[in-house]
């Protein structure tokens, strides 16, 4: 599938109403937001230590190396403050701001030469002929893991293997899993259906079942010794 | 009753609450009288839990701060532009 690319100018804060952001930051009274429109250098600096490390986990969840997430950052930020007069406080700046991050990374996937990715097809439940559930099917990668997983282990493989989905499972599988978007917020962030959106994050999920299944049987393994 | 594969196809729904009442009845049924959806239905829900724990850990993918050169750089940036 290609890509429609998405420029930033395409940011509108239209596009947030409804996102939630647990996480949000008090800028008292639009204070900030006039001193960043009014292009103060510290009000700026205040943005970027007070979101950047937003900004730099997403870039690093959706980019595959911390350079291009540093490069991400720059110009997340240069795209954050040639658009503040567009933002129209519909959301919140931080929940404004985490968009255009993903846009930003969005652009980023979309310009690289699109990897070969390989067919997750293997990693999706089989059936018989009858439709029954063929048990584990397709699920036979052996696991090279050998030592005792802990907790934080676990999480640093679970992020491995969502990278390992091709892109268009792993972006809808971040959007909607990982960053809290709905289907309809995901389609529209992607450009795709919505029906789209619901059959990847199904085939994402289920292959990362399949991806992590050594793996869990291996820790329960271990935990029952 | 709903095959395997049927079931399949209206999961994500299922799970996330968007089916009319009967389907959800039918594959409710399905899960109840299906040993293998049952136990793929818990994987499956296992693997979303791991999923968004996995970007909330201790290191979290969350840095408290950002590295300085990298908070310069984007000011710089800025400004040259
Ligand atoms: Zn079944």
């Amino acid at each position: 599938m290609a890509f429609a690319p998405i420029a930033v100018d395409d940011v509108k804060a239209t596009d947030f109403i409804g996102i939630s952001e647990p996480q949000d930051i008090d800028f008292g009274d639009g204070e900030l937001l006039e001193c960043l429109r009014a292009g103060e250098e510290k009000c700026f600096e205040t943005l970027v230590r007070n979101v950047g490390p937003q900004v730099l986990a997403t870039a690093k969840r959706y980019l595959r190396s911390d350079a291009e997430a540093a490069d991400c950052f720059q110009d997340t930020f240069l795209a954050v403050f040639q658009g503040i007069d567009r933002f129209e406080q519909r959301s919140s700046l931080r929940t404004w701001v985490r968009r255009i991050t993903i846009n930003q990374c969005l652009m980023r996937i979309r310009k690289q030469v699109r990897r070969k990715e390989e067919s997750i097809e293997h990693l999706l439940p089989a059936f018989d002929e009858k439709g029954h559930r063929i048990e584990n099917g397709g699920i036979s990668q052996p696991s090279t893991i050998s030592e005792s997983l802990d907790s934080e282990r676990l999480r640093s493989i679970v992020r491995e293997k969502i990278g390992e989905l091709p892109d268009d499972y792993r972006l809808v599988l971040l959007l909607r899993d990982i960053d809290g978007y709905t289907t309809s917020e995901t389609a529209a962030i992607l450009r795709i259906k919505s029906n789209a959106v619901k059959t990847r994050l199904h085939r994402a999920r289920t292959a990362l079942k399949s991806l992590l299944t050594p793996v869990l049987e291996q820790r329960e393994c271990h935990a029952n010794v | 009753m709903l095959t395997c594969k049927e079931f399949d196809d209206f999961m994500l729904d299922y799970l996330e609450g968007g089916l009319p009442v009967w389907q959800k009845f039918m594959c409710w049924m399905h899960v109840k009288m299906c040993r293998e959806c049952a136990y793929f239905v818990q994987k499956y829900r296992r693997v979303i839990t791991l999923g968004k724990d996995a970007f909330q850990s201790p290191d979290g993918m969350l840095p408290d701060y950002v590295p300085e050169e990298l908070v310069k750089a984007a000011l710089a940036h800025r400004r040259s532009k």
